[in-house]
């Protein structure tokens, strides 16, 4: 009985341990794609894409590939498609639109036709540079799920709800100048058959560097280059970082303490810019008065206590 | 206000002082110097400066070694020991709270090298105990500790010298009459570097302070944090807990030069660029770039040097850009280059500056004539001022408005809340 009590204790103590950073509420998906219009998209001038019936259509004629106009980091996509007998498409990830092959990787979108389909290069691969461990249904004609996952350095792709790639990028070496930020693209459809298509319905994305859970996980990150997009993605989240990173300089981890103490300071300094927004500075103060009446220990208290002046400083006058 | 005992014991330094000028030849050699005129010297700080200052000091004849000081048992220990080996018959107490060496009346004079947390609040408290100091740079840590180090200094009518001892050299005093003299014209420009900035120090776990180390006084007046070996010695100047990185510890050495050939006043602009170290717990600048415009200069700091014939052999140079030629200079070499020369000296510029006699001389002689040193409180405090402006527009990443007259920022009230940082208790300035 004591035991369990003990493992019970344990258990707490490992949750609130861990609490920082737990996920709290389901962020929502955005959509890119809903079947009206192609806002979040710069279409090339040659085209290529269109609407017809609320699905987004590439055919095996000219056109140039459509890339989101804003760029992402961290995020899960989510996306419908459907090939044709000899379609030939992708997704392009953390790409730079001005040499997306260079920049970015594809996923790959390929109906079973083209003798070269290996593992490497066929539905669901990075392609050319991390093959399938399962092969998904290639069936044409029919509808599939895709979901891709960029996290920080493993990129998950998953069709029709079954794993196909996990790719640790670290370990793949033609993926070692990739960048890790960056606009995601559809190729055009590559088959120059006439009649041929690839057609994509109900493209969301879960932009993960929106999430404060998330964005906090990356302050434990040991490669200095994840945990500089952490310590961004939270200067830019500002108020909704506060009270987690006052968790998380209560922790027991050097790495997580200093970063969470720098951004904070960032935070901070950024909401008393006397040209800054002025609902940033306001949600701010708010947010690290609350994380002071909370902070459980006495160095975190000081420092929020310091912070808030600095930042009561600027209302007060 | 100080008390009458010490002021009867500088009155009596001072008089002795002229005696000796009266009578110099009396025995040049070794002069014999009563224990009663000797200057009364105590050590706060026995890091690697302290161990400087102990060495400096305890070699002047008029010198009597009466105290050393550190929170750190084994360092004071140690220092004892090297002072005992090089001036065996010296009677030397040693103390791990300076405020016992301040209650001592006999002490005439107290030598800082604290961490820069410190710096201020040490100075300030032997002021008022009617001490004179010779003070480790930089300054302080903050701006408004230099306020007050300034007032209390002048209210006590102290002798203070900053430890900048590249100042006292034939150097950086010919350089100022070369720029004095005119032969570069109107200097517009400035150009200062440092290279290197601060390590990131990696992610140490915290740790239980060692027995000999007094580390809540170590932490003294600074925001209290766990220990780790990397936050004190050798390293605590790379945490803005208690320091400003390598540009604030370098500042005061190159701008010393500027400060002591120009006198730029007037300033009313700075603006950084720069970045922490990524690998570390530490948090001052791994590299900054400030830009500073004064009435009638432009200075600029950098990392790197600047893009000037000879400033990619200085680790640490100043370059100055006159309308009628340049002149660069840097703290090491002792190089002068004027445009493309590199020269020993201009023998027609005449000597205008009179020689230090050496910085810790210079001090221990205002000490006896009550005359302020080469680098006194009111010119350090002016020398040192933009670094800790620079400094706050770094950690606020933005371009700051500055009224040299008010001494604070314009618009910028979270600026001007950094000029300053409330001291942890029981610490206090004085009001």
């Amino acid at each position: 009985m004591l035991k369990m009590k003990n493992t019970v204790l344990f258990g707490l103590l490992a949750m609130l341990l861990l609490s920082s950073c737990l996920p709290r509420k389901d962020s929502g998906l955005i959509s890119l794609f809903d079947g009206s219009d192609l806002n979040e998209w710069s279409l090339g001038p040659e085209g290529g894409f269109e609407i017809i019936k609320g699905e987004l259509y590439t055919r095996g004629e000219e056109g140039n590939d459509l890339f989101t106009k804003k760029w992402y980091c961290n995020y899960v996509l989510s996306l419908e498609f459907m090939l044709s007998e000899v379609g030939n498409s992708g997704v392009l990830i953390r790409c730079d639109p001005e040499s997306a092959w260079e920049t970015g990787v594809e996923v790959q979108l390929l109906a079973p036709w083209t003798p070269w389909r290996d593992d490497l290069h066929c539905t669901g691969s990075l392609y050319g540079h991390v093959a399938v461990a399962n092969r998904p249904d290639e069936s044409t004609g029919i509808w599939h799920k895709m979901e891709i996952r960029c996290d920080r350095n493993a990129i998950r792709v998953s069709v029709d709800d079954s794993m196909t790639t996990l790719a640790n990028i670290d370990t793949v070496i033609t993926m070692e100048d990739k960048l890790i930020c960056g606009a995601i693209g559809l190729q055009v459809n590559h088959a120059e058959k006439e009649g041929q298509y690839a057609k994509f319905r109900n493209i969301y994305i879960r932009d993960l560097d929106v999430v404060p859970e998330y964005v906090c996980e990356g302050f434990y990150e040991t490669d200095s280059v994840f945990r500089s997009q952490a310590y961004t993605a939270a200067l830019n989240l500002g108020a909704e970082m506060v009270e987690l990173l006052a968790l998380t300089m209560s922790g027991e981890d050097p790495l997580a303490i200093s970063g969470a103490k720098q951004v904070l300071f960032d935070i901070v300094a950024r909401a008393t810019d006397p040209q800054g927004d002025q609902k940033y500075e306001k949600d701010v103060a708010f947010a690290l008065h609350n994380s002071t009446d909370g902070a459980s220990s006495e160095i975190v208290k000081t420092y929020l206590v310091w912070l808030s002046g600095m930042i009561k400083n600027d209302t007060d006058e | 206000m100080k008390s009458g005992t010490n002021m009867k014991r500088r009155s009596f330094l001072k008089n002795t002082a002229i005696g000796l000028v009266g009578l110099p030849l009396l025995s040049s050699t070794y002069p014999y110097i009563a224990p009663s005129d000797k200057i009364r010297v105590a050590h706060i700080g026995m890091g690697n400066m302290g161990r400087a200052h102990l060495n400096w000091f305890s070699d002047f004849a008029d010198v009597e070694t009466v105290a050393l000081c550190d929170v750190d048992e084994v360092r004071l220990g140690e220092k004892l020991k090297l002072l005992q080996e090089k001036h065996p018959s010296t009677k030397t107490d040693t103390y791990t709270d300076f405020r016992h060496v301040l209650d001592r009346k006999d002490i005439d004079v107290i030598t800082c090298a604290t961490p820069d947390h410190w710096h201020a609040l040490v100075a300030i408290m032997a002021f008022q105990s009617g001490k004179d100091v010779y003070g480790e740079k930089p300054l302080s840590y903050s701006v408004h500790e230099g306020q007050v180090m300034k007032r209390i200094w002048e209210e006590n009518e102290a002798v203070f010298q900053l430890g900048t001892q590249i100042h006292a050299t034939d150097n950086y005093h010919r350089v100022a009459e070369i720029i004095q003299s005119g032969i570069l014209g109107k200097i517009h420009t400035v150009r200062l570097w440092k290279t290197g900035g601060s390590p990131g120090l990696g992610y140490p776990p915290v740790e239980v302070p060692p027995d000999t180390l007094d580390w809540d006084m170590w932490t003294g007046p600074a925001p209290y944090q766990d220990y780790t070996p990397v936050r004190c010695h050798g390293s605590f100047r790379h945490f803005f807990d208690y320091s400003g990185g390598v540009f604030g510890d370098f500042w005061c050495h190159i701008a010393d030069i500027v400060s002591m050939s120009i006198s730029p006043k007037g300033l009313y602009s700075i603006d950084t660029r720069g970045e922490r170290p990524w690998d570390g717990i530490a948090d001052t600048p791994r590299w900054i770039e400030a830009d500073f415009k004064f009435k009638d200069l432009d200075l600029y700091w950098t990392t790197i040097p600047p893009p000037v014939p000879g400033a990619e052999k200085m680790n640490i140079g100043a370059h100055f850009e006159g309308t009628d030629g340049t002149l660069t200079c840097d703290y090491n070499t002792k190089i002068i280059r004027i445009g493309n020369e590199t020269m020993d000296d201009i023998a027609e510029i005449p000597k205008t500056i009179s020689r230090s006699p050496g910085h810790q001389r210079n001090f221990l002689d205002s000490v006896k004539s009550r005359q302020q040193p080469e680098s006194n409180l009111g010119y350090a405090r002016e020398m040192a001022l933009p670094m800790y402006l620079a400094l706050i527009s770094f950690r606020l990443k933005r371009k700051l408005k500055w009224n040299s007259d008010t001494e604070q920022f314009e618009g910028d009230p979270a600026a001007n809340y950094l000029l300053s940082r409330a001291y942890r208790a029981p610490w206090s300035l004085p009001g």
